[in-house]
């Protein structure tokens, strides 16, 4: 279990820095689209469009390192003041609802996946991409934070140190 | 009956540290399986949410913002501002609050801008033996400036969802935006009159001053390219944010060679951390709309007020004390976004503008921004300051009156947001 739990959490790492610079490349596409577009008189056809790609792709590919180092925000004003034991239960309590709430994100979320799939749809933009592009980080980024919900309970009754997380 | 159960679920789960995002996504979520409504509704209003060009914004007004702050400019700046005004009394809180106003220039962000200038002006102004609580009131308070002068990311927001111009609305911040300011110094002149406890900066000379101004004057240049950009047309805010944050990387890996690669890597991995916060957050505040809307909670609240409310000074109130009370729990967007739609109709059947109604709730969700237990900048500013919310929220109720004065001016004279996008 500890060896699946340790490459999971590295592989959460890798997406939540490869989340990063997706953010960094559509500052820098944009930028681009602008100079193009003053000094090259050639506006792009692709960077509006792949810089919206990035934001969904960036935020939801962040997720699962935000539940495991508790980055949420969150309200921990009453939970702090209570004892490890109560924290823990509180804590696995948050993360089956997390469960729940990832597990139905993810079913419905592949159904509208499948759905445009199935049926080839497209964003009806300049680069007309397929729409599930933009529709399958949905189910699949919202499982694996259904998965990293589980291994947090798991490290919760095992004892493992509570993140303190917090907001920056 | 339904909206006590709500509220107390609410309450409960947030309470319970589940994180605010799925507080309120898995309630709508409840709500909707509870009254037989389609699910789907669910990852369709995270797609929605995540679909937005214009939410291309956060991370790109938070990444130049960070590029900023690990490039040492928010101390370039403060030290800038606290070089012509720190020898006055209550100095430093007031280049505290300057360099906030022109941080917020650049930012659009309050978090950032609270972030930003209170990494420096905490330790410095506790230091000169400023009393921890207004140090913390006032950073918590001035980082809230950062979403009233533009750009402003939930008057973008607004914009949007209203149809209205965000030009126009950006030019209506700039007064309320100056006024407050203006409130907030007079206030740090008074409370350093009669409490002192610090110990006065000398007055530098006019060579520091000079020096000062020359390292910051291109921080200065990027935040006017940006709002210059934004008024003249010549890109949209989302492709400002763009443009600020490449020049930003230019400014200081190239011209101030202050950002090391790994201060760049750190900084663009707290974006990332904030703006998925964020945005994890509107997913689930419009999942929660979504049901509430279908439960036509809004629908009943604005009929409630249209029913028994006919004055607008009563109505203006009403609302003031409903944001108040939804601020206690709300994040900023998330109350623009669900409650715009309800009050909106309601305010202009009253013969209320749209654009100073915008800017009214924008004030109103600044003291969102720094009331218990969902205030981020209280967050913010207990991360930055290493110490209890507790002692960060003590701090902030001299703040959180004053702009609520500030409401009050705005409505007795509405010129004060009207004058420079329509008279001027």
């Amino acid at each position: 279990m500890r060896t699946f739990i340790d490459l999971f959490e590295r592989v959460t790492l890798l997406l939540a820095w490869f989340a990063a610079w997706l953010f960094v490349a559509s500052g820098l596409m944009l930028s681009y689209e602008v100079v193009a577009r003053y000094f090259f008189i050639a506006p792009t056809k692709w960077a509006a469009e792949l810089s919206q790609l990035c934001l969904i792709y960036g935020t939801l590919l962040s997720l699962c390192w935000l539940v495991q180092h508790r980055r949420h925000i969150q309200i921990n004003a009453v939970t702090s003041q209570l004892n490890d034991k109560w924290q823990r239960l509180f804590g696995i309590c948050t993360m089956a609802i997390l469960i729940w709430f990832s597990s139905f994100v993810t079913y419905y979320g592949w159904a509208i996946f499948h759905d445009s799939f199935e049926r080839g749809r497209t964003t009806g933009s300049l680069l007309d991409l397929p729409a599930w592009l933009a529709e399958m980080p949905v189910p699949l980024f919202f499982a694996l934070v259904g998965i990293q919900a589980g291994i947090e309970i798991f490290k919760l009754v095992t004892g493992e140190p509570i993140p303190s997380g917090g907001y920056e | 009956m339904k909206l006590i159960t709500i509220l107390v679920v609410m309450f409960a789960l947030l309470l319970a540290s589940l994180p605010v995002a799925f507080s309120l996504g898995s309630l709508g979520l409840g709500m909707l399986l509870a009254e037989g409504f389609s699910p789907l509704m669910a990852p369709q209003a995270i797609l929605s949410t995540l679909d937005g060009f214009i939410l291309l914004a956060v991370p790109l007004f938070l990444l130049m913002s960070n590029v900023l702050l690990y490039g040492g400019c928010g101390k370039d700046l403060y030290s800038a501002v606290q070089a012509w005004v720190g020898h006055w009394p209550g100095g430093l809180a007031i280049a505290t609050i300057v360099s906030c106003g022109i941080f917020a220039a650049i930012s659009g962000v309050s978090v950032a801008t609270a972030a930003t200038i209170g990494v420096v002006a905490i330790p410095e102004m506790i230091s000169r033996g400023y009393n921890k609580n207004f140090v913390y009131g006032l950073l918590a308070a001035g980082g809230t400036l950062g979403i009233l002068i533009p750009p402003s990311l939930p008057m973008i927001v607004y914009g949007f969802i209203t149809e209205e111009s965000v030009i126009s609305l950006f030019l209506a911040g700039i007064g309320p935006g100056i006024f407050l300011i203006g409130l907030f110094i007079i206030y740090s002149i008074i409370y350093a009159h009669l409490f002192g406890g610090y110990t006065p900066t000398e007055k530098a000379s006019w060579e520091d001053r000079l020096k000062h101004s020359i390292k910051v004057a291109p921080t200065i240049a990027l935040a006017a390219l940006v709002l210059g950009g934004i008024y003249s047309g010549v890109f949209t805010p989302t492709e400002a944010a763009a443009i600020g944050f490449a020049l930003s990387i230019i400014l200081t890996v190239f011209i101030m060679r202050s950002l090391s690669f790994e201060n760049f890597k750190r900084s663009i991995f707290e974006a990332m951390v904030i703006t998925a916060a964020i945005l994890i957050i509107i997913a689930g505040a419009k999942i929660f709309g979504k049901a509430i809307t279908l439960y036509r909670i809004p629908q009943d609240i604005s009929q409630l007020i249209q029913t028994y409310v006919d004055s607008k000074t009563v109505f203006i109130i009403v609302v003031c004390i409903v944001l108040i009370a939804m601020g206690l729990v709300f994040e900023t967007l998330s109350m623009v976004l669900i409650m715009v739609p309800v009050l909106l109709p309601a305010a202009m059947g009253m013969g209320i503008d749209p654009i100073w109604f915008g800017i009214f709730m924008v004030v109103m969700v600044e003291c969102a921004l720094i009331t218990p237990p969902v205030g981020l900048n209280l967050y913010v500013i207990q991360s930055v300051a290493n110490v209890k919310l507790g002692e960060v929220a003590k701090g902030v109720l001299p703040f959180l009156l004053l702009m609520l004065f500030t409401v009050a001016v705005m409505y007795v004279w509405p010129d004060l947001v009207l004058y420079i996008p329509f008279k001027l």
